[in-house]
């Protein structure tokens, strides 16, 4: 239990030389499996495999009921595919900061790893490595999707997704995703953050920002600035040429909505005394 | 072994952690006793570093808890038993902590033997458990990594006397292998049993420590409950020489030994219906010395009620 080594005083010690840290990749790897072994985490990814399947499946839908051939093309299909990606997902980002005080799992996680930003970079990177599974998934089945579509249509199919748009895609999804996690450090309530995740990822852009930018100038100047979806677009599009303004907009809302939370969060948890 | 140094540990204006020193030694159960509030979950706490302390430190063999790598392996931690997601399985939340330290799946199987969680109980979720089963799931947790030392908050809450007993045998046999376990329990006859040594706390501050017999000598007044015939007059007589006198329920509780009661009685020529030691048991002891510290007053309880003489 103890050795002989040269103690000052009486007082035994433990001999710790023979331990080696936790390793990074462990953690990854437990912070990966806490997303999935409840039956909330393993409902979510249900739903979002449903979500997928019905996505492809009504675009087949639309496919097979339209007389003239509709050309989709894997650009069109990954491009469709993100939408119920990034409906469910971002909660298991949220979920894997907040558990952690909501169910107060944190009183076990923070004593068997005390260094708290390991805990939360493994996180992050379990966080970002569900997101990549996601993608290749739902990449699997817009290609099947595709080849499928053409085949109905009797046209060839078509293979236009470029490797650019393919990566500001997953780029963007990754992003949405620090976001949920950065909103879930600064709120670590998963009710709270859940609710302000969608609306300011998903309300406001469809509700808010839309109406406002339709009726007023200055929403016009403002909105490119805050909205991550908006300030995007110009990237996405293949067709557009971005300009330094269009990356300069990306930049601001990235410091708006995910550096800022992460910055202000990472510090609560620091400072959190989990209970 | 844990080593407490003058800990203090401040909320706002409100001091939860006095000052707190103690050491606890392997080979013995420490038990850390005092009641609801005391600062024993707040202490325990700042060991594992999940509170930061205002002030004063704790050392594990001699470390700082955060400088021990895979701490799991080290020490052993039970908080709250219930601080577990619900949705989880007793096996699965017991897989987590042996991947975390690097175990075998095999080692869970061992604790849930251990704390005898059948394997059909093991994969029920958390919510479905009754507060003694996620007490032993806890017990199972904080022994994963067959760790040098024990620190349990409250590891008898819930359980049934056999699951108390089952317990007080797991941590003898684990003292005895050369552990260093703390536990803590606002019950005294919980720790009584199975602690080599006391820890008492009160309102943040340590109000007593030691084995159990040198806290029953420390402080410990003659003390003797005598009914008679004439309670009115045997009260005169004690109180005229010196000793004080208290009203307990149909008689006196003495400031004395029985034999100067007696004597007393028999000088006054009184008849005793009943005379016994009144000395104080470590529950007593416990409640006096835990209470309310502003009271006016001694530790021995001869004092507590009003004195009719
Ligand atoms: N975060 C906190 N803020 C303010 N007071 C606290 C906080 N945590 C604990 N306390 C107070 O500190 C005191 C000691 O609590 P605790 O250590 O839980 O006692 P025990 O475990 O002995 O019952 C209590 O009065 C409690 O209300
Ligand atoms: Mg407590």
């Amino acid at each position: 239990m103890s050795t002989t080594q040269q103690t000052p005083g009486p007082v035994p010690t433990l001999d710790i030389s023979q331990t080696a840290p936790v390793p990074f990749s462990r953690l990854v790897r437990v912070e990966w499996r806490k997303m999935l072994d409840t039956r909330g985490g393993l409902w979510l990814m249900i739903a979002t495999a449903i979500l997928l399947v019905i996505t492809v499946g009504l675009v087949l839908l639309v496919v097979a009921l339209n007389d003239d051939p509709i050309e989709i093309g894997a650009a069109g299909f990954s491009q469709i595919l993100t939408i119920p990606l990034s409906l469910l997902l971002p909660v298991f980002p949220i979920l894997s900061v907040t558990s952690e005080w909501g169910q107060r799992t944190g009183l076990v996680t923070f004593t068997l790893e005390p260094n708290r930003v390991r805990v939360l970079l493994a996180k992050v990177a379990s966080v970002v490595l569900l997101a990549m599974a996601t993608i290749v998934v739902a990449l699997v089945l817009g290609a099947l999707g595709n080849v499928v579509a053409a085949a109905m249509d009797g046209t060839d199919v078509v293979w236009d997704l470029d490797l650019r748009t393919l990566v500001l895609t997953i780029v963007l999804q990754l992003l949405y995703f620090l976001m949920a996690f950065g909103i879930g450090t600064v709120f670590l309530s998963s009710p709270a953050s859940i609710a302000v995740f969608y609306v300011v990822a998903l309300l406001l852009p469809l509700l808010v920002y839309s109406t406002l930018y339709a009726i007023f100038d200055w929403a016009q100047d403002i909105i490119p600035w805050i909205d991550l979806q908006y300030a995007m677009g110009p990237l996405l599009d293949p067709d557009d040429d971005a300009t330094t303004m269009d990356g300069l907009r990306v930049v601001v809302t990235v410091l708006i909505w995910i550096v800022t939370p992460l910055v202000i969060g990472t510090r609560r948890v620091l400072a959190s005394e989990p209970k | 072994m844990i080593s407490v140094e003058g800990l203090t540990k401040r909320y706002g204006a409100f001091t939860a952690v006095d000052d707190v020193s103690f050491v606890a030694q392997p080979g013995r159960v420490t038990g850390f006793l005092g009641p609801n509030g005391a600062g024993k979950t707040t202490t325990m706490r700042i060991m594992v570093g999940l509170t930061p302390e205002t002030q004063g430190r704790v050392t594990i063999g001699g470390h700082l808890y955060r400088d021990i790598p895979n701490p799991g392996l080290h020490v052993g931690v039970l908080l709250d038993a219930s601080a577990q997601h619900a949705g989880r399985t007793g096996r699965e939340i017991l897989t987590l902590g042996a991947t975390t330290m690097g175990l075998p799946s095999s080692r869970v199987d061992e604790m849930l033997e251990l704390v005898s969680l059948s394997p059909a109980e093991s994969r029920r979720r958390l919510r479905n458990y009754s507060l003694g089963m996620r007490q032993r799931l806890g017990i199972a947790h904080a022994l994963l990594g067959d760790p040098s030392v024990l620190i349990l908050d409250e590891p008898a809450n819930g359980l049934d006397p056999a699951g108390i007993r089952w317990m007080r045998g797991l941590l003898r046999g684990y003292a005895e292998r050369g552990g260093t376990v703390l536990l803590s329990s606002h019950l005294l006859h919980e720790v009584e049993q199975i602690a080599d040594e006391m820890i008492l706390i009160g309102r943040g501050k340590i109000v007593a420590q030691g084995d159990k017999k040198s806290l029953l000598d420390h402080g410990q007044a003659a003390s003797s409950l005598v009914t008679s015939l004439d309670n009115q007059k045997l009260a005169a007589a004690l109180s005229a020489k010196q000793y004080s006198v208290a009203v307990a329920g149909d008689g006196l509780r003495v400031g004395a030994e029985p034999v100067e009661v007696g004597r007393t009685a028999l000088e006054q020529g009184i008849v005793l219906s009943d005379l016994r030691s009144g000395a104080a048991g470590l529950e007593d002891l416990f409640l006096e010395l835990t209470s309310d510290t502003q009271r006016e007053g001694h530790p021995a309880a001869a004092t507590q009620q009003g004195a009719i003489a």
